[in-house]
């Protein structure tokens, strides 16, 4: 914007004060914070109190204990895993919007996206009593025949945490594919036809390759937000289904050690960093606009 | 109105974005009334010369008088100055009346008084009928007319217009083009439009500024440009000029020789002191324009070519020949424009034919 | 796209359909169970009522959430619109430091909610601000903070520059051409970014768990109650709120298409 000398006095101090907010704002409510809870997990408690000493104890008890690293690593492994169920589901979706003309496409897409904005509280609650002894899908799978009697299989353990985090993430698995399948420019699949490739060659040689970015933002975006939920694991892990996110809030409430808390957050922040950068370099399209 | 004061001076007027120059020690004279065009290809910087004057940038180096008055540093929104932008600029959010009455309405006049100067306005531009459309219900012309409407309510000094005309199709530019000299007439402001488009130049300003790589090449009417280009610049962008390189031979009163490959050229020099001074030998270029080359006939002495028609192109009330002339090392490909005939013309593709233009149909430019 | 032949297409067919029923199965469950009485896994179909909804008007514990969710959703709104309409106004054609804190205003949004709360936490207690409704509001102002500066930023992007440069050109001072010229053209976006804010606050219970005091929002007070299982009134609850927040959707579509889209199909 040009203002080419017009502002008068009382424009200019607003034009600073408007400055000094502009920094103030992020750097006071965002990176103070978390500044000062990287400083915490140097920090330590003794009875109850925290004792503002730096030391290392809190990285040096998450990497020794023999509790802590093996929950961290089924945890991944279990978000990991959810993110693959996701795409598994959400690529077919994406596709077959993409395949819809016009107005068909973007009414589905909103009615895929609609449920994201459904009370988390409230989708997890209802997809516990769906998993449950009594529930629908024990229903079905007897009625089926598949199973003799209701299974406890589906509901409070890791399976269940499994379970309800795909259904819960797939709706931001369906977004980036779909973003990704839908720019690519249609001209590129007449040209495979025209060069004689089959409709799977297509996919596989042109399609696949060109919407994997969004399947790479999109597996990043889910495996991100099911490692920071711990309210899907306290509602439907039960005992068994015990997770990274659990044991962090944990020393928030009952176990009351914000030190190393602050520490584990560290942690999960380092992960959830290289997942977002890992994410990022793969999501970057390459030539899919020509 | 007096078309002989200056309304606005350029002064040395430089313009540097960062470490990259865009225009170089700019001299220019807007008359008070004339309809300037800037006419120069894209990146030559006929549009930062609209943008500086208008106010939209400051200058780097250099000064902007107003009838003798310095203006480099006034503000924008004191300069007596509307600008008609390339995209138009309408406010979306306001109707046709919203935007028209937008620049008296900043100025608290009183709503009758707008309402008197809008719609007037309006009449000037035909629009009254469409006072209360929103822009995205107008077509482009429509906007184009909006926004030339909104520019002159403020009975500016000057009208800046930045290639108004350059979204428009072909039939609808010709409309405008016609509009805007008409109302430039009518209200007799001073215009200065910005075009890439030399027959858009051609047709409506008084006087063309031709500019490339931030300098003015040539300033001049039409005609001026058109017969008689000072540079190769003005000469290969201004229509089609046929452009053979020599060496100037000695002054002949009015005319003076070059030697080209294609033999020497005689061309005239009249009112052009520069050319007149030039030294014996100097690398020039004998320019003459298609529709002077014709086929020679017995009596034709000077300016003899010969060449070989490589190309016949119909144009309608035209026929354009290109032809090879000149030794195969030299060759050069030459224009040559003549009326159609109904029966298809007497030139046939291959053919060899003597050729010749009149010693004051040429015209030299210095390499 | 007619790449792949018929089969192929039913099968995505019925794989689309199976995730829109999974998506759903889990929004019809308290829908069906607000009308209808179940017992032990199995619906009565046979005595429609709306007796949970009476229940629901009754329920002051549920309500007063209702309550203090909308008023924490109003001030975060207001809240995150101002401070984020100048932050993409005063970063829009800044380059100098804008992309470092552009990611400081995103990272809220990047990080897990645990983390982003967990910081504010120990934030607060460090200044002495005990936990309260502000603390709740100032993190859901931090959190959709970036929405609302994304969606005004990208409506700046796409604001023609000569549009300003127009307004001034017409003789308007930088206040005019603000009030007159660029706010209404960001109005619709920041109403867009008004409603998703609202949506995020409604519903954003992670960060408002950790730092809540007494009072508690909605979806953290019925996380709390979840442990004890639902009254049936929760359902006729949620499905209001369904209700509602299809229509803060279907608002929100429609204030974030441009103006002029809108105003050429008429």
């Amino acid at each position: 914007m040009s203002k080419a000398g017009s502002t008068q006095p009382s424009e200019r101090h607003l034009s600073l004060l408007v400055t000094v907010l502009a920094f103030a704002l992020p750097v006071v409510f965002v990176l103070v914070p978390l500044a000062i809870f990287l400083v915490y997990s140097f920090f330590s408690v003794d009875q109850g109190t925290i004792i503002h000493a730096p030391t290392l104890g809190n990285y040096v008890r998450f990497f020794t204990d023999p509790i802590f690293l093996p929950v961290f690593w089924n945890t991944i492994v279990l978000c990991v895993s959810v993110a693959v169920i996701c795409i598994l589901l959400a690529y077919p979706a994406a596709y077959f919007l993409t395949t819809l003309k016009g107005r068909w496409r973007y009414a589905l897409l909103m009615l895929l996206l609609v449920p994201l904005l459904m009370s988390y509280v409230i989708k997890i609650y209802a997809i516990r009593s769906i998993l449950g002894l009594n529930g629908f899908l024990n229903k079905a799978l007897v009625a089926l025949g598949i199973l003799e009697q209701p299974s406890t299989l589906f509901v409070f353990n890791m399976n269940a945490i499994l379970l309800t985090l795909s259904l819960l993430l797939i709706p931001f698995a369906i977004l980036p594919i779909f973003l990704s399948l839908e720019r690519i420019p249609q001209t590129l699949l007449r040209a495979s036809d025209d060069l004689g490739a089959s409709g799977l060659q297509t996919f596989l040689r042109i399609i696949l390759p060109l919407s994997l970015p969004g399947v790479a933002s999109a597996a990043s975006f889910v495996f991100v937000l099911a490692i920071g939920d711990f309210l899907t694991p306290q509602m439907v892990g039960g005992i068994s289904g015990f997770t990274f996110g659990r044991i962090l809030y944990s020393q928030f409430g009952t176990a009351y050690n914000w030190p190393f808390g602050a520490a584990l957050s560290v942690a999960l922040a380092i992960v959830v960093i290289c997942a977002i950068l890992i994410g990022e370099r793969f999501g970057r399209n390459r030539g899919t606009s020509i | 109105m007096n078309q002989n004061t200056d309304l606005l001076t350029l002064r040395s007027v430089s313009k540097s974005y960062g470490p990259v120059p865009v225009l170089h020690d700019i001299d220019l004279s807007i008359r008070d009334g004339e309809f300037l065009t800037v006419l120069g290809p894209s990146g030559s910087g006929k549009t930062t010369v609209l943008r500086l004057i208008g106010g939209l940038e400051p200058l780097t180096t250099g000064e902007i008088r107003l009838e003798g008055q310095d203006i480099s540093r006034m503000p924008i929104n004191r300069r007596p100055f509307n600008t008609v932008f390339q995209d138009y600029a309408l406010f979306p959010h306001m109707t046709v009346s919203g935007n028209v009455g937008y620049g008296l309405s900043v100025r608290h006049i009183q709503r009758k008084e707008i309402a008197r100067r809008v719609a007037e306005a309006l009449e000037l531009v035909q629009l009254e009928r469409f006072a209360d459309r929103f822009p995205a219900q107008l077509s482009g012309g429509q906007r184009q007319r909006v926004a030339l409407a909104r520019a002159l309510i403020c009975q500016p000094r000057l009208i800046l217009l930045d290639e108004p005309l350059a979204a428009l199709d072909l039939e609808l530019r010709r409309q405008m083009q016609e509009f805007l000299k008409s109302i430039q007439r009518e209200i007799k402001t001073t215009f200065l439009f910005v075009t890439h488009d030399q027959e858009e130049a051609i047709g409506m300003a008084d006087r063309i500024c031709v500019m490339q790589a931030g300098h003015i090449r040539q300033l001049g009417t039409p005609h001026e440009l058109y017969y008689k280009p000072n540079c190769e610049f003005v000469a290969r962008f201004f229509g089609e000029n046929n452009l053979v390189a020599g060496k100037l031979g000695p002054v002949q009163g009015e005319l003076r020789p070059i030697e080209t490959a294609l033999g020497r050229l005689v061309c005239s020099i009249s009112d052009q002191p520069h050319l007149k001074a030039a030294l014996d030998g100097a690398s020039a270029f004998a320019a003459f324009r298609p529709e002077a080359l014709r086929l020679a006939g017995a009596k034709d002495n000077d300016n003899r070519l010969s060449g070989t028609i490589a190309d016949l192109a119909f144009a309608g009330s035209s026929t354009v020949a290109t032809i090879t002339a000149g030794a195969d090392n030299a060759a050069q490909r030459l224009r040559l424009r003549m009326p159609s005939r109904i029966d298809g013309s007497m030139l046939k593709s291959g053919e060899t034919v003597s050729l010749s233009f009149a010693p004051h149909e040429g015209h030299l430019v210095l390499a | 796209m007619s790449a792949l032949p018929r089969p192929s297409t039913l099968f995505l067919a019925a794989i689309t359909t199976l995730v829109a029923m999974l998506l759903y199965s889990p929004l019809f469950v308290p829908i069906v169970s607000s009308f209808f009485t179940i017992s032990h896994g199995d619906v009565d179909w046979s005595s429609p009522t709306l007796s949970t909804y009476r229940a629901l008007a009754a329920n002051h514990d549920i309500l007063a959430a209702l309550r203090t969710t909308l008023i924490v959703g109003m001030c975060t709104v207001v809240l995150s619109v101002v401070s984020g309409t100048l932050l993409a106004l005063y970063y829009h054609g800044r380059r100098s430091g804008r992309s470092v804190l552009q990611f400081i205003i995103f990272l809220p949004f990047l990080m897990p909610p645990i983390i982003s709360g967990l910081a504010l936490l120990i934030f607060f207690r460090e200044i002495g601000l005990e936990r309260s409704l502000l603390t709740v509001i100032i993190g859901h102002t931090v959190f959709v903070l970036a929405i609302v500066y994304r969606t005004v930023l990208m409506r700046l992007q796409s604001m023609s520059r000569s549009l300003v440069e127009a307004s001034y050109d017409l003789g308007a001072t930088g206040w005019q051409t603000f009030w007159r010229v660029i706010l209404p053209n960001l109005s619709s976006a920041m109403v867009g970014g008004a409603i998703l804010a609202f949506a995020l606050s409604f519903d954003e219970t992670m960060i408002t768990i950790l730092v809540t005091g007494t009072q508690s929002t909605l979806p953290v007070r019925l996380w709390a109650m979840m442990r004890l299982g639902f009254s049936p009134d929760i359902n006729a609850l949620v499905a209001l709120i369904l209700m509602f927040t299809v229509l803060l959707c279907v608002l929100a579509a429609r204030f974030l298409i441009p103006r002029q889209m809108a105003t050429e199909r008429a």
